[in-house]
C-alpha cells in the first residue's frame, strides 16, 4: 500500500518535467523516425508517402569506410577531451583549494569567463584571431620569435589538436566549477589524518579525494561526455565551414552525416541517417554505462 | 543568501507571468502588410524600402533581414503564420523552392510584356521548368580588381599567362601578386568555364570528371601555389584591403570597403586563358524578388502593386548606385547615371561572358562536393584524376539521394 | 633562521609560484577575449591585421556606439531576459521535484525512465529540429516566445533532472531521517533541509540553463522572424560578419556586450555556487 502511494506521489512530482521532455525530446525523435520511412524531400514536400525501409537501405551507403573512420575519430576525440578535461580541471581545482591561497576568487572568476561567451563567437574568434596563418596571433608571435609560420588548421593532426584546445577552452570552466564544488564537499578531517600518516599529495588525491568526489561529479561528467561526443560546432566551424575549408579532413560522425546526407534536402533520407546515428549513440552510451558499473 | 534566493525566485515567477500575459504577439499581417525577407547589405535594403514606402499607407512593406534565409524558408515556406509574403534572393534556389511547391510564378502578377523589357539572361536565370519565378532586380558577378599603387593600368594582365608571370615576379615578402578564394566552388567555377568545363549543366548533370574540368583544375594549380593556402574570404579580402595583394577576383561587395581602406582601385576585364582563348567566366547571380504561394492568393493585389513598383526603372538605377551591380532592366542603361558608372558597366561587360548559376535543385549538393574536390586538389595535393572521379561519383550518389 | 621562519619563506615561495602559474593560465584563457576587446576598440577597421597589438594605437568607441544605435540591442536584451528568466524558473520548478523523487523514492518504472533519459540526452537536438518545428507549428507556437520557452525548458529539463538528481544522491539520507524523527513533514524537510543543502547544484543548473538560453541562436533564429523578436544571441548571429554584410569590429563589440551580463551574474553568485555542502555542516 505504501509502495503504491509512493509510486503515485513520485510520478505526480516528476510529471511536469517528464511531460516537457516527452513533448520536446521524445515526440520529435518519434516524428523523425516516422519521416524516415517516408519519401519527404524536395520533390515530395507535401505529398510524401510511405516508402518503408528504403531510406535505411540507402542510408547504409553513408555508413561506409568514411563513416567508420569518422566514428573512430569521434571516439578518440571524446576520450582525449574527457581525459584532458578531467585531469586539468582536477589539478586546477585542487590548486585553487590550497589553504590560505589569496586571490583564488579572482582567478576562479577569470577562468569562468569563456563560459559566458556564446560558443560560436569563441570559435570564430579562435579561428580568425588565433589560428589564421596570415594574420593569426599565434603566427605573429612565431614570426617575432623568428620561427616559420605554421598552417595550424591545414593538416589533420594539428587541426585535430587545435579543435581540442578550443573545446577545452570552452568546456573547462564548467568542469572546474563542478570539481571545485566537489572538492569543498570533501571532509577536511580525512586529510589531516592522512597528512599525519605522511601521505603525499598524489596519494591523498588517489586515495581520498578522487573516491570522495566521484559520486558528486559523476552526473556532470556523464553529461559532458555526451556533449563532447555530439560536438559539432567546434570541428565544423574551425575546419569545414562552407567556403572556408582549411584542408584538414577531420570529420566526426555528425559533420560526416551533415556532408553526406543533410545537404541533399531529403528529409526522409536524412532522418534515416539521424536514426542510425541515434542507434550508434545508444550503443556507445550503453557501453559507457556498463564500463561505469564495472569500474 | 535566503533573501537572494527568494528574490531570484520571485523575479523568475514575475517573468513567467509577464510572458504568459504578453503571450504570442498578435499576428501583424493585416491585409495590406507585405513582408519581404532578404539577406542583402543595408544600403540595398534601404533603397528598396524607400522605393516601396511610396505605397504607404495603403500597403506597408516590411523588409526583414533574415539569416539562413533559405534554410528558414525550407522550414516555414508553407506556414502562413511564419512565412514571409515574398523574399529577395539570388535566382539559384528557384528550382528547389519551385519543386517544393512553395513559390508562385511571377507571371501571375506581372504582365508577360513587362518581362520583355528585361535582359534575356536575367529572365532565363529566373525560369525553371517553363515558369518565371523571380522578378529580377539586378545581377552581379565577380570582377578582376587591382591596386593601382602596385599594378599600373598598363601592367594589368590581359591573359592568364601574363597574370602568372606577374605573380611569380611580385609574390614575396608577405606580398602577393594575385589572390582569390581559390578553393571555393563559386570562385573556381570561372576557371572551369574558361576551359569549357562545368560543375553542373542545366539538366542537373555534374561535370566534375569532365576532361575540360580536369584540364582547368590542373592549370589552376600553379596559380594556387602562389597564393596563401587559406583561401577563405577573410584572408583574401583583408590581404587586398591592406595593400598586400596587388590584384584579386572579388564581388562588388568588396569595392566599398576597399575604397574605404584607401585602395586606389582599378577594375579590368577578366584575363583570357591563353590555351583556350576564353576569359575566366565566373558565375553570375541574378538577384530579385520571389512570391510565396501562401501569400499569393491572400494578398494578390497588394503583391501585384509591390511588383509594379519594382518593375520601374528608378528602382533599378537606385539599386545600381547603392550596390554597384548591374540593373536587370534594359532601359536602365539609358540613364547616364548608370551608363557612366565605371563599376556597373564593368559588371555589365563581365556578365556578357558570365555563366548564370544553375537554378536546378541538384546544385544544392554540388557546392559542397566541388569544394571538397578543390580542397583535396589544391591543399592536400591529391591526385587530380582520382579525386575528380571520386567527387563525380559522390555528386551522382547525392543527387540520387535527393529523390 | 628558525624552523618556523624557514617554513614561512618556503610557503611564501610556493604561493608565489602558484600565483605565477595562475597568472599564466589566466592570460592564456583571456587571450582570445583580449583580442576581441582590442579589435572592438581599435580605430582601424579590421579584425585581421599583420601587426596586431593588444593596446590599439588609436582608440575608438565607434563600434560600441554602432551596437547600441544601429541595432535594437535593448529590445533583444528584454526578449532574452524574458526567455531566460522564464526558462530558468520553469526548468527549476519542474526539475527540482523530479530530481528529488528520482533520487530518493524507489518506485515502479524509475530505473527504466532514468536509463531512457540518459539515452535521450545523447540525441543531438539539431537532428530533430525539423520535427520539433512540424510539431509546434500546428499548436501555434511558432514565432512566439512561448514556443521557444517550451523548447528550451524541454531541452534543459533533462539536464536539470540528471544533474540535480546526481547531487541529491550525495546528500546523506540520514539528515532527512533525523528531521522526520523530529516531526517535520516531507514538504518541510525538502524545503528546509534538502534544498539549502542542494543550493550549489541548483545554482549551477540555473546558471547552465541561463547560459544555454543566453547563447542559443539556432532555434531562436529559425523559430522567430523579425529583428524585433530576436534574442541577443540571435541578433548577434545576424550581425555576424559574412563576406557581404558584417563588420568584424562591430561583431566583436557586440559579443562582449552580450557576454557582460552573464559575467556579472557569475560575479554575483559565484560565492554561493560552491559553499553549500560544507556550510550545511554535512559530515559523512
Amino acid at each position: 500500500m505504501k509502495q503504491r502511494k509512493e509510486t503515485m506521489y513520485s510520478w505526480l512530482c516528476s510529471a511536469p518535467s517528464l511531460l516537457l521532455i516527452l513533448l520536446i525530446v521524445v515526440f520529435p525523435i518519434l516524428y523523425t523516425a516516422y519521416i524516415s520511412v517516408t519519401n519527404m524531400n524536395v520533390y515530395h514536400w507535401f505529398n510524401f508517402s510511405f516508402v518503408g525501409l528504403e531510406n535505411y537501405r540507402d542510408a547504409l551507403f553513408v555508413f561506409d569506410s568514411g563513416f567508420l573512420a569518422a566514428l573512430g575519430r569521434t571516439v578518440i576525440w571524446t576520450v582525449l577531451n574527457m581525459v584532458l578535461q578531467l585531469v586539468i580541471a582536477f589539478v586546477l581545482a585542487s590548486l585553487l583549494n590550497i589553504r590560505d591561497f589569496r586571490g583564488r576568487k579572482i582567478y576562479k572568476t577569470i577562468l569562468m569567463v569563456p563560459w559566458a561567451i556564446p560558443g560560436y563567437v569563441s570559435i570564430l574568434l579562435w579561428k580568425t584571431g588565433m589560428f589564421n596563418s596570415q594574420f593569426g596571433l599565434l603566427n605573429q608571435w612565431m614570426e617575432r620569435l623568428g620561427l616559420q609560420a605554421v598552417r595550424w588548421l591545414a593538416n589533420d593532426v594539428s587541426a585535430f589538436l587545435c579543435c581540442t584546445v578550443v573545446n577545452l577552452w570552452l568546456a573547462l570552466p564548467f568542469m572546474i566549477m563542478i570539481m571545485d564544488g566537489a572538492l569543498q564537499a570533501v571532509d577536511k578531517s580525512y586529510y589531516e589524518s592522512a597528512i599525519l600518516d605522511g601521505a603525499t599529495w598524489l596519494q591523498r588525491a588517489v586515495h581520498i579525494t578522487i573516491p570522495e568526489i566521484r559520486g558528486i561529479i559523476g552526473p556532470a561528467v556523464l553529461i559532458t561526455l555526451f556533449t563532447t561526443f555530439k560536438q559539432f560546432d567546434v570541428v565544423y566551424l574551425l575546419t569545414q565551414q562552407a567556403g572556408a575549408r582549411t584542408g584538414a579532413n577531420i570529420h566526426t560522425i555528425l559533420t560526416y552525416a551533415h556532408e553526406n546526407a543533410f545537404i541533399t534536402n531529403n528529409y526522409g533520407y536524412s532522418s534515416a541517417v539521424s536514426m542510425i546515428i541515434f542507434a550508434v549513440l545508444i550503443l556507445f552510451s550503453t557501453a559507457v554505462n556498463r564500463r561505469k558499473k564495472e569500474g | 543568501m535566503k533573501r537572494l534566493f527568494a528574490a531570484l525566485l520571485s523575479l523568475c515567477l514575475l517573468a513567467a507571468l509577464l510572458t504568459a500575459c504578453g503571450g504570442p504577439a498578435v499576428d501583424p499581417d493585416g491585409p495590406a502588410t507585405i513582408t519581404i525577407w532578404h539577406d542583402k547589405e543595408d544600403e540595398v535594403a534601404a533603397v528598396l524600402q524607400e522605393e516601396l514606402d511610396q505605397l504607404a499607407p495603403d500597403i506597408q512593406v516590411k523588409l526583414e533581414r533574415k539569416d539562413g534565409l533559405t534554410d528558414s524558408l525550407k522550414m516555414v515556406g508553407n506556414d502562413p503564420k511564419a512565412a514571409p509574403d515574398m523574399y529577395f534572393f539570388a535566382h539559384d534556389k528557384v528550382g528547389v523552392f519551385a519543386e517544393m511547391g512553395i513559390l508562385a510564378p511571377i507571371t501571375d502578377f506581372v504582365d508577360e510584356k513587362t518581362l520583355a523589357g528585361y535582359l534575356p539572361m536575367t529572365i532565363k536565370a529566373a525560369t525553371y521548368k517553363g515558369e518565371v519565378y523571380q522578378l529580377p532586380l539586378y545581377f552581379e558577378t565577380l570582377l578582376y580588381m587591382y591596386n593601382r599603387l602596385y599594378m599600373s593600368d598598363e601592367e594589368v594582365p590581359a591573359t592568364t599567362e601574363e597574370l602568372y608571370a606577374y605573380m611569380e615576379q611580385t609574390t614575396q615578402g608577405g606580398h602577393y601578386g594575385f589572390v582569390e578564394q581559390h578553393s571555393t566552388a563559386y570562385y573556381a567555377a570561372g576557371w572551369l568555364h574558361a576551359f569549357g568545363g562545368y560543375i553542373l549543366d542545366s539538366e542537373g548533370n555534374p561535370g566534375l570528371d569532365d576532361p575540360n574540368t580536369i584540364r582547368a583544375l590542373e592549370y589552376h594549380k600553379k596559380f594556387v601555389s602562389l597564393m596563401p593556402t587559406e583561401g577563405e574570404y577573410a584572408t583574401v579580402n583583408t590581404l587586398f584591403r591592406e595593400g598586400k595583394a596587388h590584384s584579386t577576383i572579388g564581388g562588388p561587395w568588396l569595392v566599398p570597403t576597399a575604397r574605404e581602406a584607401g585602395i586606389d582601385l582599378g577594375i579590368a576585364p577578366m584575363p583570357v586563358v591563353d590555351e583556350t582563348g576564353s576569359p575566366i567566366a565566373p558565375y553570375s547571380g541574378v538577384q530579385g524578388v520571389h512570391v510565396l504561394k501562401v501569400a499569393a492568393e491572400r494578398k494578390h493585389d497588394a503583391i501585384a502593386k509591390v511588383l509594379e513598383v519594382l518593375t520601374g526603372d528608378s528602382v533599378g538605377t537606385a539599386i545600381a548606385a547603392a550596390s554597384g551591380c548591374a540593373p536587370a532592366r534594359e532601359t536602365c542603361y539609358q540613364d547616364p547615371a548608370v551608363a557612366e558608372d565605371e563599376m556597373v558597366m564593368a559588371m555589365y561587360e563581365t556578365a556578357q561572358n558570365a555563366v548564370p548559376m544553375p537554378n536546378v535543385p541538384e546544385m544544392d549538393v554540388m557546392w559542397t562536393v566541388t569544394e571538397n574536390l578543390l580542397v583535396e586538389v589544391n591543399m592536400q595535393g591529391a591526385d587530380l584524376q582520382t579525386s575528380a572521379n571520386a567527387a563525380q561519383q559522390q555528386a551522382l550518389d547525392l543527387i540520387k539521394q535527393m529523390q | 633562521m628558525t624552523m618556523h621562519q624557514r617554513r614561512r619563506t618556503r610557503r611564501a615561495l610556493a604561493h608565489l609560484l602558484l600565483h605565477l602559474l595562475f597568472l599564466a593560465i589566466c592570460f592564456a584563457t583571456l587571450v582570445p577575449i583580449l583580442y576581441a576587446v582590442s579589435v572592438s576598440l581599435n580605430a582601424d577597421n579590421s579584425l585581421l591585421s599583420s601587426n596586431f597589438r593588444f593596446i590599439p594605437e588609436q582608440f575608438t568607441l565607434r563600434n560600441y556606439q554602432a551596437v547600441f544605435t544601429q541595432e535594437p540591442v535593448m529590445l533583444w536584451l528584454v526578449n532574452t531576459l524574458i526567455l531566460a528568466l522564464a526558462t530558468v524558473a520553469i526548468c527549476l520548478a519542474v526539475s527540482v521535484p523530479a530530481a528529488y523523487v528520482f533520487s530518493r523514492m524507489r518506485f515502479k518504472g524509475r530505473r527504466p525512465v532514468l536509463r531512457l533519459l540518459v539515452l535521450l540526452y545523447s540525441f543531438p537536438s539539431v537532428l530533430s529540429m525539423f520535427a520539433i518545428y512540424r510539431l509546434l507549428s500546428p499548436l501555434g507556437f511558432v514565432n512566439t516566445h512561448l514556443g521557444l520557452i517550451l523548447i528550451y525548458t524541454g531541452t534543459m529539463a533533462e539536464f536539470g533532472l540528471l544533474n540535480m538528481k546526481g547531487y541529491f544522491d550525495t546528500i546523506p539520507v540520514e539528515i532527512e531521517e533525523a528531521a522526520s524523527i523530529d516531526g517535520a513533514s516531507r514538504a518541510q524537510i525538502v524545503l528546509r533541509v534538502v534544498l539549502p543543502l542542494a543550493q550549489p547544484s541548483i545554482l549551477v543548473t540555473a546558471v547552465q540553463v541561463l547560459i544555454y538560453v543566453w547563447n542559443e541562436y539556432l532555434f531562436a533564429t529559425t523559430f522567430m522572424t523579425g529583428a524585433e523578436h530576436y534574442t541577443l544571441a540571435a541578433g548577434l548571429y545576424s550581425l555576424q560578419a559574412t563576406e557581404i554584410s558584417g563588420s568584424w569590429p562591430v561583431f566583436a563589440a557586440a559579443s562582449l556586450v552580450v557576454s557582460l551580463p552573464i559575467l556579472v551574474v557569475f560575479f554575483a553568485i559565484q560565492r554561493h555556487m560552491t559553499s553549500g555542502l560544507t556550510a550545511g555542516g554535512v559530515k559523512g
